[in-house]
């Protein structure tokens, strides 16, 4: 048994030192490259940098990133701008390493300005950008290759492609974990709420106020999140894997408003086809950008030595047992998950629950005795508002920020109470936190937030 | 070569966090087939078109009695009741401002009833002779609060005697003359939006029934603030608890406050219900929610019957009121409070619950989810 697992070990470890072909990293650059410009892009035709950037007066912070300011209109376009070239650059391969980087930090930077606009697939791009910044992704096809010729590589090892592979994959199990509920397996909820309100579809649509089909989708949902990585790993099951993939992301990407999500993972998966195919791939561009093909490569090796491979060892087991554990932290708190959401974030909860708030928020003059009710909108965007009735910790935020006003206006030490309803998967909607407790003099940490009521 | 190493290793992992989440178990809610469609027919044919129609036909009316006057105590009466009659149907139109009553060359909301109303400005303008009411500057001083005040500020010998003044009178002429014009903009819109309407099923943020149910909550939420709690010093202005301020109420000088309100609810009522301006209860939200078997929040039971119960509370609390709201946040605070809580009710039954069971898109602020 022993001898086994060293066996494994040592094949492992093997495994991840040899050496494979260039060819599917450097594809995945171009594929992030291109799609982050037309996401971006897409960001911008939108209005969205106006809309939740530069409207907005008051933000929502993520804890400890308080410091975090938007940068104003011209700041805020010149960030959008500066997006837009790095990931140019990014898929060119120009400048590699400081278009990685500048976009690395310059997205997480929007993510981190207004904790509503949270998505998990921004928390994936951050991360793969982040990645991007360390990995040789500009070293074959790239412009700064045929700056420098010297830089082509041709082979790079494993561990690189798996990293990759690791964490697209595990943005399908989590989600596929996640699933793994009450509500979403025996309940078929929020499917059945989200399909009704496509019943008015031609053709299908009357399927979806059936129950099977709710059912289905939901199982359907789980079971291929769970598995489908396994599935494109293997050489014999990847096509059709891949054929699901694309149905299912299609499917999705036209049913909910889930912006760029879906075309992102269809392409991003590619990684998983084999280096002959992303060769293919390769000397398919180069013939139509009619590239000169050099005939030999002086041959590099990445392969390191010593102190060099313990830091990069040490390194990726840091960053994949962050990655393993930091979604479980949920289970740190006491309480319903779906309800309390104490460490619901960064841990691939994708479209999984239905959840709405109405938030009515009092201020209280100490010295007078004077109460009235806030109106919302006279702080917060709608989609602020939205966001923040359902998530104890944003609702504390906006008490502060309530303070922080009332203050600037005079009223000293305000009492503040907050009276919000949420409903959950379409259940009967309760009070969600104690309607009594003055959230002006509640401080937020990690700990759990003892004012939230039960479910 | 089946599973490579790595699949294997990752499986091994996955294996154990796979035991570690599963959850316990209840009972499925019962889901009929739901045709939006008829919904929306029944607003826009017996509902909004002929809402909209009694607002123009009323519009005319206070137009010809604003001709007939003629100094009389008895014209100027007229008037007066023909005011009433016309600002009751405003409050049966307000919600409706989607589609053509959003454009912006209607603005009905804006240019019908921002109140409290600017009277310095209004005797500005009469004094001066030169004003643009379509300036966004000009909407504390025109529309129904305007009329509200010209008509009604002071008693009818004095009336009288300031009606003398041409100017007065065109002024007042010109008020009307601009909700006319509006309304018939928005009245010949709706010929055309009608098939939009019906059209834009769905639940994306420029379906019907996201328009219409974001107006619904929004009339609501501006009757329960602007009409009632802001008056009686139950909101806050910025976060600052106000003082009750009785020169806030809508139509002061009428004293149609509480009326009016009523109005309005019975209005958002009816569209609930699905009951036409002929009397006769089609579908409406009630059956929608009837058929979603929808579970209620505040209240508990059936959130269709709540919702429809709590239209009643609310219109019987303001009803119990003897006064108009002005006099009423003098002398009767408590009560004020009372009915106050009961509006209260209503809006996470609305914002909610019935959301959530319709599926609303809750803003139409379009971003991305995940």
């Amino acid at each position: 048994m022993v001898t086994n697992l060293k066996n494994y070990t040592a094949t492992f470890i093997n495994w991840f030192h040899s050496e494979t072909s260039i060819a599917p990293l450097v594809v995945f650059r171009i594929i992030f490259g291109l799609m982050m410009f037309v996401s971006t892009l897409r960001f911008l035709l939108k209005g969205w940098v106006d809309l939740l950037f530069i409207q907005p007066t008051n933000f929502f912070h993520y804890y400890g990133f308080e410091w975090v300011k938007p940068l104003g209109e011209i700041g805020m376009y010149t960030v959008f701008g500066l997006l837009l070239i790095s990931a140019l650059f990014i898929a060119l391969g120009l400048f590699y390493r400081w278009a990685t980087i500048l976009y690395f930090l310059l997205f997480t930077y929007v993510e981190l300005i207004d904790i509503t606009n949270y998505l998990n697939h921004y928390y994936f791009i951050s991360l793969v950008a982040f990645l991007l910044c360390l990995l040789p992704a500009h070293r074959s096809l790239s412009v700064d290759v045929w700056r420098k010729p010297s830089l082509e590589l041709s082979k790079i090892p494993n561990w690189i492609l798996g990293l990759l592979k690791f964490q697209l994959g595990i943005v399908y199990f989590f989600a596929g974990i996640a699933k793994l509920n009450c509500d979403w397996l025996f309940k078929a909820m929020p499917m059945s709420i989200w399909l009704q309100a496509k019943a008015h579809w031609p053709i299908v649509g009357s399927l979806f106020t059936e129950q099977w089909i709710a059912y289905s989708f939901s199982f359907l949902g789980c079971i291929f999140d769970l598995t489908i990585v396994f599935f494109l790993l293997s050489k014999k099951w990847r096509i059709p894997a891949y054929i699901v993939l694309v149905v299912f992301h299609t499917i999705t990407g036209i049913m909910f408003p889930i912006g760029m999500f879906p075309w992102i993972m269809i392409l991003a998966t590619l990684i998983f086809f084999s280096p002959d195919f992303h060769q293919k791939i390769i000397i398919f561009i180069q013939s139509r950008l009619k590239l000169k093909v050099r005939e030999s490569i002086e041959y590099n090796s990445l392969f390191l030595h010593g102190f060099k491979k313990k830091v990069l060892t040490g390194f990726l087991l840091t960053y994949v047992l962050f990655q393993l554990l930091f979604p479980f932290r949920c289970l740190l708190y006491p309480g319903q998950l779906f309800w309390t959401e104490q460490g619901y974030r960064f841990s691939w909860r994708v479209m999984l629950m239905e959840k709405a708030g109405t938030a009515f928020f009092y201020v209280t003059d100490p010295l007078t005795g004077n109460r009235g009710e806030v109106d919302n909108s006279q702080f917060l965007s709608p989609t602020q508002e939205k966001m923040m009735a359902t998530q104890p910790d944003l609702i504390l935020q906006y008490a502060h920020i309530i303070k922080r006003e009332v203050e600037s206006r005079g009223l000293q030490n305000p009492i503040i109470n907050a009276q919000v309803y949420v409903t959950l998967n379409g259940s009967r909607s309760k009070l969600f936190i104690d309607p009594e407790i003055n959230l002006a003099i509640v401080d937020d940490s990690f700990e759990h937030k003892d004012w939230i009521l039960e479910n | 070569m089946g599973f490579s190493i790595m699949t294997r290793f990752i499986l091994s992992f996955f294996a154990l966090g796979l035991l570690l989440l599963v959850n316990s178990c209840c009972t499925k809610p019962p889901i009929d087939e739901v045709d939006y469609n008829d919904l929306f027919v029944n607003i826009a044919d017996n509902i909004i078109v002929p809402r909209y129609a009694e607002f123009q036909t009323e519009l005319e009316e206070l137009t010809e009695s604003l001709d007939a006057y003629n100094g009389s105590d008895l014209s100027l009466e007229i008037l007066q009741n023909q005011f009433k009659v016309t600002y009751h149907t405003w409050q049966k139109v307000s919600i409706f401002e989607f589609g053509p009553a959003a454009e912006y060359s209607a603005l009905l909301r804006s240019n019908c009833n921002t109140f409290p109303t600017n009277s310095s400005k209004i005797e500005e303008n009469i004094t001066s002779t030169v004003y643009n009411l379509d300036f966004p500057s000009n909407y504390e001083a025109k529309g129904f609060p305007a009329l509200d005040y010209l008509l009604f500020h002071t008693n009818a010998i004095d009336l009288h005697i300031e009606l003398e003044n041409e100017n007065r009178l065109v002024y007042l002429r010109d008020c009307i003359t601009d909700m006319q014009n509006r309304i018939e903009g928005v009245v010949i819109a709706w010929d055309s939006y009608r098939t939009t309407f019906i059209g834009a099923v769905g639940n994306d943020q420029n379906s019907s029934l996201s328009l219409f149910f974001n107006q619904y909550l929004y009339d609501y939420e501006k009757l329960k603030r602007d009409k009632f709690a802001l008056p009686a010093g139950f909101a806050t202005q910025f976060g600052i608890p106000l003082n009750a301020d009785v020169t806030l109420v809508e139509a002061p000088y009428s004293h149609l406050s509480l009326d009016l309100m009523i109005t309005n609810l019975e209005s958002l009522e009816a569209i609930y219900l699905g009951v036409g301006e002929d009397g006769i209860d089609r579908v409406g939200i009630f059956e929608k929610l009837k058929e979603y078997n929808a579970q209620s929040t505040v209240v508990e039971g059936d959130l269709a019957e709540a919702i429809k119960e709590q239209f009643v509370i609310c219109k019987a609390e303001i009803s119990n009121f003897e006064n108009d709201l002005a006099t009423e946040i003098e002398t009767n605070i408590d009560a004020l409070q009372n009915a106050s809580s009961e509006l209260q009710k209503m809006v996470p039954m609305l914002k909610n619950d019935m959301r959530s069971y319709l599926s609303v898109t809750v803003t139409l602020t379009d971003s991305d989810g995940d």
